[in-house]
C-alpha cells in the first residue's frame, strides 16, 4: 500500500496474492478473455460488446441488476448455453488464449477444466462419495485408490472432510443447504479444474453458511481462477479482487473491488453499489 | 387487514356453494359402496369355495314334485332357497297348473302357497342324477338329518359325490368292512397310497416319459422328412442314409424304453383300480369306485371348526397349486395361474425397456416440433384402441408374419410338415401384443417423470464434464425409475387381467404343458397357455354344467384379483424403495 | 466463527498500538532532550514525526478499507472508527511533541530558571495515561479508561501550578521572559498530550458501551453505570 510500511515488515493483505502462490508470480492478466462479445438469444440481444479480460488466480466477482446478462455471460464460459435452443454469439472468448468456441474444442473436454457450482446446490441422488467422485468417473476413472484420494483432497479443500468423513457412503440429501453447497463445491474441485464458475452461490443460504462458502473462495483463489455472479453487493466487496458492472448486458465498469465501492468511476455503478439505482 | 377483520367478524352462516362439496362426496361414497360390494361378493362367494360345509340328507314324501327317478333320499349341500311364484314355475312347466287348482282345492294351504320355497342343492354324483344341483321343495322334505358317516369324496371324473362308504375291497379280493374297527383308518390310508401312486405316475409321465416323446417327436420329423426327401430325389446321400440309420436306431431305443416307463405307470395303474371301494348313496343304492378316482374325502359332519379350517385350507392349496380336470370343470387353475404371471412377466419386460427408450427418445432428443406433437397425440389415443383391435394386430404381424418367419428360417421342416412352431399363437406373442396394447401408458408415465427430474441435476452434471448420455443414464433414469415403475405398475394392472386379444394370440382353455418346465429349454415361449381371465370365461360359459361352475368361476376370480394385487404390491414396494432413496431430489 | 479477514482487523489493531507506542516514545524522547537539554535527540523527535503521520495515514487507510469490503456492523464498526479517532489523537501527540522538540533549541542555551520537577511529572502522567488509553482499548477496560480520565486533572493543576511559577519568575525578572514563555508553552503541550489521552479514554468508552461521553462532566460519567 505504502513504502513506508516496509519497516512494519508486514505486507497489506490485497498485495499478499504473491505469497500466496510463492511458485507462480506471473499469472495471466486476461486468463479468461472476452473480446468485442456479443451475445443472443434468438432475436434478443443480451450481451453488447463486452470486453473483459478475467485474471488468473484471482476472484472475480460480475455484478449488476437482474437480466444485465451476468449470469449469461458466466454460463458462456463453460458453454453452458449451448443446451439453450437459438443463440448464436459474436467476437471471441479466449480461455487461457485458446479460444473457446474453437472448434477443435470438445465443450466436454472444456467443462472438464471449469468447474461450476449453481445457485440452488444441486447434489445428485447418490452418496457423498458418489457425488463427488461424479466428474472422474463420467471421464472413465475407475481405480479406486484415485477415487479416494480425490474424494478426501476435494472434500478437504472444500472445509467439508471433518464434517461428513464417516458418512461418505449416505446420501448427499442427509446434509445440511450449506453442507450441500460445499459438496457442490467439491465436485467441482474434484475434477481439479482451472477455473471454478459460481452462480449466486450462496443466495439460498443462511449467513452461517454464506460466511464458510465465502471463506472457502478467499481460499480456492490461491489455486483456482474464480468467477461469481452475485446480487449481494456485500458479498461482491468480501470475497472478490476484481468486480465487474453490468448493466442492459453492457460492462459498465470493471476495476479493483475496492476502487468499485470506495470511489467508482460511473455514476450508475455508483447508484448501483450504493443501492440507489433506478 | 380491517376488510378481514370485520369480515370475520360477521356472522356468516354456511358458505354459498357448500352443497356442493356433499354432492361430491356423494359421488366418493358411491363409488367407495361399489367397489366394497364388488370385493365383499367376490371374497364372500370366491372363500366360500373352499369351505366344507354340512350335508344334509333329506327324505322326501313319496310321489312329490321332488322326487327323481323314484329316488326319495338325497344327501347334498344347500347351495341356496328360493322363492318361487306357483305362476312362474307354471310357465315353466304346464303340468303344474293342475296340481295348483288341486291345491287350491284342498284349501289347506290357502293363500300362503301363491308362493313356495325351494332349496337349491348341490348333490353331486353328476354320473348319477344327470345335473350337480337339484331342487327340492319346501313342502316335500319329510325329514332332514345329518348323517355322521356320510363322506364328500373328490372324484377324479364327474364331480364331488356324497356317500356312506361300505367296505374296501383289496387286490387279492380281501375286504374291510366298515363294521370292522380299522375301516376308516384303512380307508384313510388306501386313499393316501393311492395319491402317492398317482404322484408316481404323474412324475413317469411328465418328467420321464415326457422328454421321451419329446425327442421321439422330433427324430420322427426328422426321419419323415428324410423319406420327403428319398421320395422326391429318387435315391439319399451315403451320409443321409447313415442318418437314417442313426435315427432309427435311437428311435427304437427310445421307445423301449419308453415302454418301460409305460410298463412301470400302468402297473401303478393298475394298482389303483384293482383297490375298490363299494358304497351306498343316501337312498339305499349302491356302488363303487376305484381307489385310483377317488382323489380325496373327508367327513363334512363331524369336522371341528378347527378341521374345517384345515380342510379349507387343503382345498385351496389344492385349488392353486393343482391341474384341471374334466375340461376345467375340477381341479386346480395352477396351469392358469402360471401362465398368466410368466405373460404378465413377458409383457413387463418387453415393454418396459421399449416404452423407456421411445420416452428418453421423445422428451430428450427429438427436436420438439409439430411432428413429436403429433407423435404424442398418437402415443395418447393408442391407449384408447380397444383390445380385441390389438388381439387381431397380434394374431397378423406376430403370429402370421413374425413366427411364420421364425418358423421358415429356423423351424422349416416342423413348418413344412404343418405343425408350426412359432407361427401359431403363443405365450410369446401374447406378452408383446399386451406390451404393444401398454406401451402408450409406459411411455406417458416415463415421459412425465423424465421432465420431473430438475434442471439443475442436468446442468450439475454436464458442469461436471458429462455428456449428455451419461447424464440420462447415470442421473435422469434413477431419478425417475418410480415414474417408469407407476407405468409399470398400471400396465401389469391392465395387461394381467385383460382376455379378449389374448383368445386370438395363444390362449387356450386347457394347455398340456407349462410355458416353463424342467425340459430343454426350460422356457418355452412357443407354447400356448393357460390365462386366468379366460380360465374364467371357459369354466363359466363354455363348461357343460356351468351352474355347478359358479363357485369355480368366483374362486377363479379371487385368484386372479389376489394375483394382480400382489404383482402391483410388490412393484409398488419396490417403487417406495426406490423412491425414499430418491427422496430430496426435487430439491 | 472466524471470517478469514479478521486477521485484517487484527492487523489494524496491531499498526494502531505500533503507532501508540511510536507517539509515547516521542513524548518520552523529548521529555528527556527537554531535562538533558539534549538539542540532538530533539532533532531526533521532530525527524520521527512523520513517521508518526505516515502510519496515521496507513491506519486511516486500512479502516477505510475495511469499511468498505467488509461492511462492519456492531462493535466492529465501533472498533474501526475509534481506531481512526484514536491514530488522530495520537498523531496530535506526536506533533505536541514535536512542538516541544522545536523550543528546546532556544532554552537549551539559557540557564534553567529551576530544576526541571514539575514538567517530567507532567510527561510522566501523561504518558501513562496515553499507555493506560491505549490498553484500556485494546483489553476492551472500561475501569482503566474512567482512571485516565480521573487523573486528567492532575496534569491540568501542575499546568496551573507552573503556569503561576513562570509568570511570577517573568514579572521578577523579564530577562527570563523568552525562557518562562517557551517553558509554559512546553507545559501546555505536555497539557495537551494528557488531554489527547483523556480523548482516547472517552472513545474507549464509545467503543466499549457505543455511548459518546465527550463534553461531559468527569464525575457524570464516573457515576453513569
Amino acid at each position: 500500500m505504502n513504502d513506508s510500511t516496509e519497516t512494519l515488515q508486514q505486507t497489506p493483505e490485497i498485495t499478499r496474492k504473491e505469497m500466496d502462490n510463492p511458485d507462480k508470480t506471473d499469472f495471466r492478466q486476461d486468463y479468461i478473455s472476452f473480446r468485442n462479445y456479443n451475445f443472443y438469444y434468438g432475436a434478443t440481444q443480451v450481451l453488447f460488446e463486452v470486453n473483459l479480460d478475467i485474471p488468473e488466480r484471482q476472484v472475480t466477482a460480475l455484478i449488476g441488476p437482474s437480466g444485465c446478462g451476468k449470469s449469461t455471460l458466466l454460463r458462456n464460459i463453460n458453454r453452458m448455453n449451448d443446451l439453450v435452443d437459438g443463440i448464436r454469439h459474436e467476437g471471441e472468448l479466449l480461455i487461457d488464449g485458446t479460444s473457446a468456441y474453437d472448434p477443435t474444442v470438445e465443450v466436454i473436454s472444456l467443462r472438464k477444466r471449469i468447474g461450476m457450482v449453481f445457485q440452488k446446490s444441486n447434489p445428485f441422488a447418490k452418496s457423498i462419495y458418489e457425488n463427488v467422485v461424479y466428474g472422474l468417473r463420467v471421464a472413465g476413472r475407475k481405480k479406486k485408490s484415485t477415487l479416494d484420494e480425490a474424494v478426501e483432497t476435494s472434500l478437504r479443500r472444500a472445509a467439508l472432510w471433518d464434517e461428513v468423513k464417516d458418512r461418505l457412503g449416505e446420501s448427499a440429501f442427509g446434509l445440511s443447504g450449506g453442507q450441500m453447497q460445499r459438496l457442490c463445491i467439491a465436485r467441482a474441485i474434484a475434477n481439479n479444474p482451472e477455473i471454478i464458475l459460481m452462480d449466486e452461490p450462496c443466495s439460498a443460504l443462511d449467513p452461517v453458511a454464506t460466511g464458510k462458502i465465502e471463506d472457502l473462495i478467499h481460499d480456492l483463489k490461491k489455486e483456482y481462477t474464480i468467477v461469481i455472479v452475485t446480487h449481494n453487493m456485500q458479498q461482491a466487496a468480501r470475497v472478490s479482487d476484481r468486480t465487474a458492472f453490468f448493466y442492459l448486458g453492457k460492462l459498465i465498469e470493471y476495476d479493483e473491488t475496492e476502487k468499485m465501492f470506495m470511489n467508482p468511476a460511473q455514476k450508475q455503478t455508483e447508484d448501483y453499489v450504493r443501492g440507489r439505482f433506478g | 387487514m380491517e376488510n378481514n377483520a370485520s369480515s370475520t367478524s360477521t356472522k356468516s352462516p354456511a358458505p354459498k356453494g357448500e352443497i356442493w362439496v356433499w354432492f361430491t362426496s356423494l359421488g366418493l361414497v358411491l363409488g367407495l359402496a361399489m367397489v366394497l360390494f364388488l370385493f365383499g361378493l367376490i371374497l364372500m362367494r370366491g372363500f366360500s369355495f373352499f369351505w366344507p360345509v354340512p350335508v344334509v340328507q333329506l327324505e322326501l314324501k313319496e310321489d312329490s314334485e321332488s322326487v327323481f327317478r323314484g329316488n326319495t333320499s338325497f344327501a347334498g349341500v344347500i347351495a341356496s332357497t328360493q322363492e318361487r311364484s306357483l305362476q312362474e314355475i307354471a310357465v315353466e312347466e304346464e303340468i303344474l297348473l293342475e296340481e295348483e287348482e288341486e291345491v287350491e282345492a284342498d284349501g289347506i294351504l290357502g293363500q300362503a302357497l301363491q308362493t313356495i320355497s325351494e332349496y337349491r342343492v348341490f348333490v353331486g354324483s353328476r354320473d348319477r342324477y344327470g345335473q350337480s344341483f337339484r331342487y327340492f321343495r319346501h313342502n316335500d322334505i319329510l325329514e332332514r338329518s345329518f348323517p355322521e358317516d356320510i363322506i364328500r369324496a373328490e372324484r377324479r371324473v364327474e364331480g364331488d359325490a356324497f356317500f356312506f362308504p361300505q367296505r374296501i375291497q383289496f387286490q387279492d379280493g380281501s375286504e374291510v368292512t366298515r363294521e370292522d374297527a380299522i375301516f376308516e383308518d384303512e380307508l384313510d390310508r388306501v386313499v393316501k397310497e393311492a395319491r402317492s401312486r398317482r404322484s408316481q405316475i404323474n412324475r413317469i409321465d411328465r418328467r420321464e416319459i415326457g422328454p421321451i416323446n419329446l425327442e421321439i417327436r422330433q427324430l420322427t420329423m426328422d426321419l419323415r422328412y428324410l423319406n420327403r426327401i428319398e421320395r422326391s430325389e429318387g435315391e439319399l446321400t451315403e451320409a443321409q442314409q447313415a442318418e437314417r440309420e442313426r435315427l432309427t436306431g435311437r428311435i427304437a431305443k427310445l421307445n423301449e424304453q419308453f415302454e418301460l416307463l409305460r410298463d412301470q405307470a400302468d402297473e401303478l395303474r393298475e394298482t389303483n383300480q384293482s383297490i375298490r371301494v363299494f358304497y351306498e348313496y343316501a337312498d339305499g343304492t349302491n356302488g363303487q369306485i376305484a381307489i385310483g378316482d377317488l382323489f380325496r374325502f373327508y367327513y363334512p359332519n363331524r369336522l371341528g371348526f378347527l378341521q374345517r379350517v384345515q380342510v379349507a385350507g387343503i382345498q385351496f392349496w389344492e385349488f392353486v397349486s393343482g391341474y384341471p380336470r374334466e375340461a376345467n370343470m375340477s381341479g386346480g387353475i395352477f396351469p392358469a395361474i402360471f401362465g398368466t404371471f410368466v405373460m404378465t412377466l413377458i409383457m413387463s419386460i418387453a415393454v418396459t425397456p421399449f416404452g423407456v427408450i421411445t420416452a428418453i427418445y421423445l422428451r430428450e432428443y427429438a427436436v420438439q416440433g409439430p411432428l413429436v406433437r403429433a407423435v404424442r397425440i398418437a402415443i395418447n389415443n393408442l391407449a384408447g384402441v380397444p383390445s380385441i383391435v390389438f388381439g387381431v394386430f397380434g394374431l397378423g404381424f406376430f403370429v402370421y408374419i413374425m413366427g411364420g418367419t421364425i418358423d421358415s428360417l429356423f423351424f422349416s421342416q416342423a413348418q413344412e410338415l404343418g405343425t408350426p412352431t412359432f407361427g401359431t399363437g403363443g405365450i410369446l406373442w401374447a406378452g408383446l401384443t399386451l406390451a404393444l396394447l401398454n406401451l402408450p401408458v409406459v411411455i406417458v408415465a416415463t415421459e412425465e417423470s423424465i421432465s420431473a427430474v430438475p434442471r439443475g441435476v442436468r446442468e450439475g452434471s454436464l458442469a461436471c464434464g458429462a455428456s449428455k448420455w451419461q447424464t440420462i443414464q447415470r442421473l435422469v433414469i434413477p431419478a425417475s425409475l418410480p415414474g417408469i415403475l407407476t407405468g409399470m405398475i398400471l400396465a401389469m394392472a391392465r395387461g394381467a387381467g385383460e382376455v379378449a386379444p389374448l383368445m386370438l394370440v395363444g390362449v387356450v382353455a386347457l394347455a398340456p404343458n407349462l410355458p416353463v418346465d424342467g425340459t430343454f429349454p426350460f422356457v418355452h415361449l412357443e407354447r400356448k397357455f393357460m390365462h386366468l381371465g379366460f380360465h374364467i370365461y371357459d369354466v363359466g360359459f363354455q363348461s357343460p354344467d356351468s351352474e355347478a361352475a359358479i363357485p369355480t368361476v368366483f374362486a377363479t376370480t379371487l385368484i386372479l384379483i389376489a394375483l394382480i394385487v400382489v404383482l402391483n404390491l410388490s412393484a409398488i414396494l419396490l417403487r417406495n424403495h426406490i423412491r425414499k432413496k430418491h427422496k430430496g431430489s426435487a430439491f | 466463527m472466524e471470517r478469514f479477514f479478521d486477521k485484517e482487523l487484527d492487523k489494524f489493531r496491531s499498526d494502531l498500538s505500533i503507532m501508540g507506542a511510536k507517539a509515547i516514545e516521542q513524548v518520552r524522547k523529548v521529555t528527556e532532550a527537554l531535562v538533558e537539554h539534549d538539542v540532538e535527540l530533539a532533532q531526533k523527535v521532530r525527524d520521527a514525526d512523520n513517521e508518526v503521520d505516515e502510519l496515521e495515514k496507513q491506519i486511516d487507510a486500512e479502516a477505510i478499507r475495511y469499511m468498505t469490503l467488509r461492511n462492519p456492523v456492531a462493535s466492529e464498526l465501533r472498533l474501526v472508527v475509534v481506531g481512526m479517532k484514536a491514530s488522530h489523537d495520537l498523531e496530535r501527540v506526536a506533533d505536541e511533541a514535536t512542538n516541544i522538540a522545536k523550543r528546546i533549541p532556544r532554552i537549551a542555551e539559557e540557564k534553567p530558571l529551576k530544576d526541571y520537577i514539575d514538567l517530567p511529572r507532567m510527561s510522566e502522567i501523561a504518558i501513562e495515561m496515553l499507555d493506560d488509553a491505549l490498553e484500556a482499548l485494546f483489553s476492551n477496560d472500561l475501569e482503566k479508561a474512567k482512571a485516565v480520565l480521573l487523573r486528567d486533572k492532575e496534569v491540568d493543576r501542575l499546568d496551573k501550578q507552573l503556569y503561576r511559577e513562570l509568570s511570577g519568575f517573568m514579572l521578577e525578572n523579564p530577562k527570563v521572559t523568552t525562557v518562562a514563555l517557551e517553558l509554559m508553552f512546553i507545559s501546555r503541550s505536555l497539557e495537551r498530550i494528557a488531554d489527547h489521552a483523556g480523548n482516547i479514554a472517552e472513545e474507549v468508552i464509545f467503543l466499549i458501551h457505543g455511548k459518546d461521553v465527550r463534553h461531559t462532566p468527569v464525575k457524570k460519567i464516573l457515576k453513569e453505570d
